[in-house]
């Protein structure tokens, strides 16, 4: 039995070395028109992923309009100028594919997988809704009613969801990461659909796009349907409004108390400022949240929860494109007070700071992101949503793969150092999290 | 040549036509059983070093004893919690360190042990699934922390509205019938749940002849056959005979219920009725109506509801296919003023089904929608052993798996009819809302007279009567 054991230990020792991730393989190329291409190719299932990402999200929602860039990318399902609303869910859903939009507070991604013999038609369709987006009145009207019931889903409805909503709001000062992406109802009832006209004329042009094609293709056919059906799409000649707001450094620690509907338990949230995702120390902090709360066996996990202290707790390390955020919450276990645990994090955070990490615990860190990284690369869509973040928010295409190696030589000190400068010397913002109005 | 790409990017008004189809593969799966009756199925799928692996146990919540609702996902939990040589702590940390994931839960037939893992280490953690299925202890302050988790975890789920509206609406189809029952229970029968009670649950179920392993990924069969081998090899076989669990009998007659949230951020609609089971013949037909009905963003509810009305953020349906009878419902989330809107909505597209024949228009493009939601489902690893361990579950053959498409192809626009008409034509749904009913209960009223309006403090889970008994002095 024992001798069993070792030679299991030498097997995995052995494959854990050789367990290489395949690197993602894309092809480059910029049109004329400043329209960055991306084409990955994997023909082992007739599928095809096409994304396009702009560079524009919550943080470029115009003065008074919270909420717009998201309100917007709704309306980027309605018409154009030769397709009537939802026919990008006729070419997509209706052959057996599917298609969503997500926005974030630096970009907005739209993305379709289909059948691959429908390629071509979704280029064409990406380049209608680049070039000729017609938007009328009551379909804006009603589809910013579906916006705010979203705002009410994701919210008002959850009992942590304006915790969560409240995040942004009270963790930065001047930036306008601060005012989150969703909105609120005001700001999007005053929306119209000039400011729609505007925000396309402005933001959704083929310099401000990134076009990534991955799955089942033959690479010079996908050339020519690129050129044919988005390389003609006209460049403005105003240059794209960029945000250079600089968020000032925290000089001291702040305490806010938020509250919501239905909240059975109190919680709470505490949040750094972080560096921007392209930063070197973006790998190192990465593996700090999965240290602190990735599965049971993390720290945070096992000191409140198993604790008994929380009912739940996560780091999350939010990096974006300006800065970033670093953000630890967790809901209460009945009977326990949030100032338990945010006593027990600053503890956890301070003995990271103090103590270098085993091998043993860094390398299970190591293992559970690689493993992730894994899962993500199982389709075709997740590698492209992979490597447009790295292109968008890193600025960086590469990175999705430099990350991997990067990330296998992160060491203790590392760990260690970044702790010590962002979540020690830093200041945090406090959050507690209770029923009431 | 700029000039030239504009105009013929501007001639092309209408969309180019696809291109010829290439075939789809779907995977085949190859079984063994062992000598001690455990099912092994594996579907190979070279490619990524990733695979994935479930012990499923054919026994879930429906098998919850009488006033013990919640014990079989409680079991779940606490299975990974601790066995006879290794404590809770030193099996997440030996999972974790390989960089897997092992998540443990009960669905209403089935228990599972999930793992997710890079292959290179799946014989290392496939020991830690055979150790905490064969051999959990269920330690007494592991059974005490996570009754607490639980109860904790109920208290936050029973303040949102959806899912107050759809527990009601269970008790409401089912009455109190096991199927009728939270899965995860209710804070006054999660807390009476004992260690033994686990224990007893394990014995009866946790059985490698009630049991299934299937894996799916970068492994081969011979090797994943070996593997099964040599971890569940020597699990005995169960002592005594197993009770056999009936789910989903006693259908009620419908009622409409509004539980009263004033504080509630947006109101829960769930329209709701007996279903099928999986193993029903017209199991194809009645996922073909629902993705005509409610299954997916282009149905008939989220376009109704959603794309012309702006009355939600989205509009569903589904037929819950269990080992008996589960719930048909349809659901939406909505401003509290337009609750009545949405359920003259959903009872009215509910009834258009069994009405008029769906056009081939809409039919074709439904089917195209449902067969690509499949082949979808089958891109992952982890995607692959739900649908394979769904059939195994349900004893139906693997290779249902490949004909699912030429299934789906199948069904007419009469069969769809046909269907709805057997199976949700006539009255028989009960419409429950969570929300604030202030705000809506007059128009309601006038919709159905005989409306229940049912305060949140006053909310009785565990009885079909609904309604906190008050007590006599």
């Amino acid at each position: 039995m024992k001798r069993l054991a070792l030679l299991f230990l030498f097997v995995t020792a052995t494959a854990r070395g050789a367990t290489s991730i395949p690197p993602i393989e894309y092809r480059h190329r910029v049109l004329a028109n400043g329209l960055e291409v991306y084409a990955v190719q994997d023909r082992s299932t007739p599928t095809v992923a096409i994304q396009v990402w702009y560079r524009v999200g919550g943080k470029h929602d115009p003065e008074g309009r919270s909420g717009f860039a998201h309100l917007f990318e709704h309306i980027m399902f309605k018409s154009t100028k030769n397709m009537p609303s939802e026919m990008l869910d006729r070419l997509t859903e209706d052959v057996g594919g599917w298609n969503n939009a997500a926005t974030y507070d630096d970009m907005t991604a739209y993305y379709e997988v289909v059948p691959s013999n429908y390629l071509e038609t979704l280029l064409w369709a990406e380049g209608e809704r680049m070039g000729a987006l017609t938007v009328d009145e009551p379909t804006f009207a009603s589809e910013r009613d579906v916006v705010k019931e979203e705002y009410r889903y994701r919210v008002l409805a959850p009992p942590y969801g304006m915790l969560l909503e409240s995040i942004p709001h009270d963790s930065f000062t001047k930036h306008p990461y601060r005012r989150g992406v969703i909105g609120d109802i005001a700001q999007l009832d005053a929306a119209t659909l000039e400011d729609v006209r505007a925000f396309h004329a402005t933001f959704y042009r083929p310099d401000n796009a990134v076009l990534i094609v991955a799955g089942d293709f033959d690479q010079q056919q996908l050339d020519a349907w690129v050129d044919k059906y988005l390389g003609a799409i006209a460049k403005p000649d105003a240059a794209v409004p960029r945000v250079n707001v600089e968020e000032p450094a925290r000089t001291e620690e702040k305490r806010v108390t938020e509250h919501g509907a239905n909240v059975p338990l109190p919680a709470i949230a505490l949040t750094w400022l972080a560096p921007r995702a392209a930063d070197e120390d973006a790998v190192p902090l990465s593996v700090v949240t999965t240290i602190l709360s990735e599965g049971e066996s993390s720290r945070l996990r096992e000191k409140l929860v198993r604790g008994d202290v929380a009912q739940d707790v996560f780091a999350q390390g939010d990096l974006r494109e300006d800065l970033g955020l670093f953000a630890i919450v967790s809901i209460m276990a009945t009977g326990h007070e949030p100032a338990q645990a945010e006593k027990l994090i600053r503890d956890e955070l301070a003995a990271l700071a103090a103590k270098p990490v085993s091998a043993a615990e860094l390398e299970k860190a190591k293992n559970l992101m690689l493993t992730s990284e894994l899962r993500d690369r199982e389709t075709s869509n997740g590698k492209a949503f992979d490597l447009g973040e790295a292109i968008v928010v890193d600025h960086d295409a590469n990175s999705v793969n430099t990350d991997l190696a990067r990330l296998q030589a992160i060491t203790a000190a590392d760990i260690q150092r970044v702790v010590k400068k962002y979540l020690i010397d830093g200041k945090p913002v406090v959050i507690t999290y209770t029923e009431g109005k | 040549m700029l000039a030239l790409l504009v105009i013929a990017a501007t001639l092309q008004t209408t969309p180019p036509p696809p291109a010829a189809p290439r075939e789809t593969q779907v995977p085949q799966a190859v079984e063994k059983t062992l000598a001690n009756g455990l099912r092994v199925i594996v579907v190979p799928k070279p490619g990524i070093p990733l695979v994935a692996a479930r012990i499923m146990i054919k026994a879930g919540a429906a098998a919850d004893p009488e006033g013990r609702d919640g014990l079989a996902q409680l079991t779940a939990t606490v299975v990974t919690k601790g066995t006879k040589t290794r404590t809770a702590e030193e099996i997440a940390r030996g999972v974790e360190a390989l960089g897997a994931t092992m998540n443990a839960s009960a669905g209403w037939d089935n228990s599972a042990i999930d793992v997710s893992v890079m292959s290179s280490n799946l014989s290392r953690v496939l020991e830690y699934v055979g150790d905490v299925v064969r051999n959990p202890t269920f330690p007494k302050e592991e059974v005490d922390r996570e009754r607490t988790r639980a109860i904790d975890s109920l208290q936050v789920t029973l303040q949102e509205p959806s899912a107050i509206a759809s527990l009601v609406a269970s008790r409401l189809v089912f009455g109190d019938a096991p199927y009728a029952h939270n899965l995860e229970g209710l804070p006054s029968t999660v807390q009476k749940i004992r260690r033994e009670d686990l224990v007893t649950f394990h014995r009866a179920h946790y059985r490698p002849e009630n049991a299934v392993l299937v894996f799916s990924g970068d492994v081969s069969a011979d090797a994943a056959f070996a593997l099964a081998e040599r971890v569940f090899g020597g699990w005995k076989r169960g002592k005594g005979t197993r009770e056999t669990v009936a789910g989903g009998q006693d259908a009620r007659p419908p009622r409409v219920v509004v539980i009263d949230m004033p504080e509630a951020g947006q109101s829960a609609v769930v329209v709701a009725r007996r279903g099928i089971r999986r193993t029903d013949p017209a199991y194809m037909q009645a996922m073909v109506a629902n993705a005509v009905l409610g299954g997916g963003y282009s149905s008939r509810l989220n376009q109704k509801i959603r794309i012309e009305r702006g009355l939600s953020y989205g509009a569903e349906s589904a037929f819950e296919a269990r080992a008996q009878a589960g719930p048909f419902t349809a659901s939406a989330q909505t401003k509290h003023e337009s609750v009545p809107e949405v359920i003259g909505i959903i009872t009215s597209e509910v009834k258009g089904l069994s009405e008029n024949d769906v056009p081939q228009t809409e039919l074709l493009p439904r089917k195209a929608a449902l067969i690509g939601s499949f082949v979808f489902s089958l891109e992952t690893t982890s995607g692959i052993v739900n649908r394979i361990s769904a059939l195994a579950l349900h004893g139906l053959p693997l290779s249902d798996v490949n004909r699912y498409i030429a299934n789906v192809q199948a069904v007419t626009a009469e069969d769809v009819r046909r269907f709805a008409t057997s199976s949700l034509g006539g009255n028989d749904f009960s419409i429950v809302v969570a929300g604030n009913a202030k705000e809506f209960i007059e128009p309601l009223r006038k919709q159905f007279e005989d409306v229940e309006v049912i305060g949140l403090g006053d909310l009785d889970l565990m009885s079909s009567r609904l309604r906190v008994r008050l007590k006599k002095e």
